[in-house]
């Protein structure tokens, strides 16, 4: 009965397994654990405590003294949703994201491409390409905010236009876009220029041999190949564009731009948080922003899986 | 024996916990460590927010203090300006480790939470290092009085002004005999002046610089103008609004009309324009050592009173004592005398283009022989201030709500009569609004003098 000693064997032998990595799972705690130990705390202390705090904030209408505050229950999330400044500026930063998320991407590509297939000073390539990235935010939005300005900026002079890039707001964005993309495509173009150095050579070489042309390479091996670094590019973007603050707030000098036009939502919450004094109701703006945050996240990695199980 | 056994771990444990507790020690007694440092007895800490020429000229003063008061150790830390300053020490001041002494905006002290981020001057005690409320405009000693107790000590006024180039204005027969631009009395007037100018000035660059897209600038030129029409904001009850969106229409057209006729360029620089002779400039006057520093031949007068009435817009450094629970003893007297010091040796103070507060300063010889500080002195007689409710106040709540609607309104985005009545809206939510730091709307606040 060669199959029922084996069904008697098998959970005989899985137990003793079992048994064996409980014990090793406990040394390992034991050991691991405190090796992680500082990474908790530290994650506790300055990650988990400022979340819950803030969540317990956004029920109450706490000042910037942090003294007298009550509990307001949802009120601050009941004005967040009927305050208009609130939803327009979550529309500049969700505008924002629309314009710079494919360009980035594109952009990125087309750079490491080029860099990719440039044989004479490649290092220069990649340093021009790299480099602005390296720069403080507030290096490169100062730069810029100076090329931008209408009458003695270089950008106008460049193309001979007379364009109020920085007073305008049909054109603050666009100029905060611009900006944005020269500072951080560099790091969206490092990602892909490692992507496609992991390319196999030998998939060319045999498309080739079957006689495919540049084109047929491009869609049917690079491109494909590249997907997953697609994905990443496209996530970390939209992640990081609906954050906008930093350039913005320098480059319209520390105000919100023409007619409030390029006011963000992270901006809108410190002004609330920390011009008026509003911690309360700037936490639970902080905690909106989160769940949308959460939301594009897990929604893109929905996304994803349905996907991936549709290749299988 | 009661000597316990100290394995050589224990004792480890033992040493580093006590290196670490003795670090925490040694920081929370920063202060008296470092009085000893310095061989003084007293450590005064005073947080203020001048960098650039008004950083230096502060330094020089302080350092003349500890000149004459060695038993005062003065350690003084400078922060960014702006919302950054009063967040730190708002939080600061509720936290127990306020600082002896601070600086603030006169327009921020009302919504400073008075009586709890703020502790009360003591009279008396500034009266003994020589510093007396009848040494002062009476106006601007007001404003830093709430419930009746001096909250705010005012150091200087500093104001906008209407900077002009002499070189050019000559050329265009625009200066008095005196050696000064001529007087404008209306808008047209005004006008005329910018035109002449422009006829004889320098191709290529605007001629007037006039900050159009920057909320703050645009801001206080419309709280010089709308005050120079009589306009008012609120009733003295906090209870009403009284902004009169007519005014405001002609004070926003004015200013609007300024880039309609082409005589400024959007978003170009105002003070680089300046130096390379554009012949006007609206700037504050702390870009007195900027120019005088470029060695213009150049004047600067108040705002010009195009409403007939003059006015321009004032703000003013104050000191105050952020709140301690145990406030008193030596520091605080300490705090006292510097703050007196400081206010009464403005003279280097003033060579930075504010106005020093304290009068007596401003009838010395020294002072008279000032220039372009002595044409602009009288500015101290015709503040144009923002009202005094807890959301007014350099960068507070109401710059930062009315000064883009403003910007938009001077760039053309939005028409003017349609502006003067958003600010009123706002006017209106922010009079009903709560001060978060109390609770307490305008009219239930503390904000009567």
């Amino acid at each position: 009965m060669t199959t029922s000693a084996q069904t008697v064997a098998v959970p005989a032998r899985a137990k003793t397994a079992t048994a064996a990595a409980t014990v090793r799972r406990k040394q390992g705690f034991q050991h691991g654990g405190w090796f992680i130990a500082p990474f908790l705390a530290l994650f506790a202390v300055f990650v988990v405590w400022p979340l819950l705090r803030g969540v317990w904030l956004s029920f109450t209408d706490a000042n910037i003294s942090g003294e007298g505050a009550s509990f307001v229950g949802l009120d601050n999330y009941r004005e967040a949703l009927n305050d208009q400044a609130m939803w327009d500026a979550l529309g500049h930063s969700a505008y924002f994201t629309l314009l710079v998320v494919p360009c980035i991407t594109l952009l990125a590509f087309l750079l490491a491409m080029l860099a990719h297939h440039i044989e004479r000073g490649k290092w220069l390539w990649r340093l021009c390409f790299f480099a602005p990235f390296l720069l403080p935010s507030t290096v490169a939005a100062n730069m810029w905010q100076w090329l931008f300005t209408q009458g003695i900026g270089l950008f106008n002079e460049t193309f001979g236009l007379d364009t109020p890039w920085l007073t305008d707001k049909s054109y603050a964005m666009l100029a905060i876009v611009i900006t944005t993309l020269w500072w951080t495509v560099g790091f969206s173009f490092l990602l892909y220029l490692a992507a496609l150095q992991g390319i196999p050579g030998h998939l060319y070489e045999a498309a080739k041999l079957d006689g495919a042309n540049a084109w047929h390479r491009m869609v049917h091996i690079t491109l494909p190949m590249l997907r997953n670094i697609t994905g990443l590019v496209i996530a970390l973007q939209i992640l990081a564009s609906l954050q906008l603050f930093d350039q913005a707030v320098v480059m319209m000098d520390f105000g919100p731009g023409p007619e409030l036009s390029t006011r963000s939502f992270v901006q809108y919450t410190l002004e609330q948080g920390f011009t008026a004094y509003r911690v309360g109701y700037a936490s639970a703006m902080s905690i909106i922003f989160f769940v949308i945050i959460a939301a594009v996240a897990l929604g893109r990695m929905a996304l994803l899986r349905t996907r991936e199980e549709g290749t299988r | 024996m009661g000597r316990p056994d100290l394995n050589r771990r224990q004792l480890l444990t033992a040493a580093g916990g006590l290196a670490v507790a003795g670090s925490f020690g040694f920081a929370a007694l920063g202060t008296g460590a470092d009085a000893l440092a310095s061989g003084a007895d007293t450590r005064v800490r005073y947080w203020n927010l001048f960098s650039g020429g008004d950083g230096a000229n502060m330094i020089t003063m302080l350092d003349a203090f500890r000149k004459e008061h060695p038993d005062i150790a003065v350690k003084d830390s400078t922060l960014q300006w702006g919302n950054p300053f009063y967040t730190k020490l708002a939080m600061a001041a509720a936290g127990n480790r306020a600082p002896e002494l601070g600086v603030m905006h006169m327009g921020r002290v009302t919504g400073f939470s008075p009586g709890r981020l703020l502790d009360p001057w003591d009279v008396d005690l500034l009266a003994k290092y020589g510093v007396r409320e009848q040494d002062f405009n009476p106006a601007l000693w007001k404003r830093g009085v709430i419930d009746g107790k001096l909250y705010a000590l005012p150091l200087d006024i500093h104001v906008q002004l209407c900077f002009y180039r002499k070189d050019v204005l000559k050329k265009a027969g625009l200066l008095g005999d005196d050696g000064r631009m001529i007087p404008v009395g209306s808008t047209t007037e005004w006008f005329d002046v910018l035109k002449k100018a422009k006829a004889v000035q320098k191709k290529g660059l605007q001629t007037i610089g006039l900050w159009t897209n920057d909320q703050n600038f645009q801001w206080w030129f419309f709280v010089a103008f709308y005050t120079q029409l009589g306009g008012e904001w609120f009733n003295a009850e906090n209870t009403e609004v009284l902004f009169d969106p007519d005014k405001a229409t002609q004070v926003l057209e004015f200013l609007r009309q300024h880039v309609t006729d082409g005589y400024v360029i959007p978003g170009a620089p105002t003070g680089e324009q300046f130096i390379n002779g554009a012949p006007f400039t609206w700037e504050g006057n702390w870009s007195v050592p900027v120019f005088s520093g470029a060695k213009l031949d150049y004047g600067a007068t108040p705002l010009p009173p195009v409403f007939g009435k003059q006015a321009t817009h004032a703000e003013s450094h104050a000191f105050v004592l952020p709140h301690q629970a145990g406030r008193g003893g030596a520091t605080n007297d300490g705090a006292h005398q510097l703050a007196a010091y400081v206010v009464q040796h403005a003279q280097q103070w003033a060579a930075g283009g504010h106005i020093p507060a304290y009068t007596p300063t401003l009838s010395t010889a020294a002072y008279k022989k000032l220039t372009p500080q002595n044409e602009y002195v009288s500015a101290m007689d015709h503040q144009a201030t923002e009202p005094k409710v807890w959301f007014a106040g350099s960068t507070g709540v109401l710059a930062q709500d009315l000064g883009p609607v403003v910007v938009s309104s001077t760039m053309g985005s939005a028409k003017p009569d349609k502006v003067a009545q958003t600010m009123k809206s706002h006017l209106t939510k922010l009079l009903a609004s709560k001060n978060p730091m109390d609770g307490r709307t305008a009219a239930q606040g503390g904000a009567v003098a």
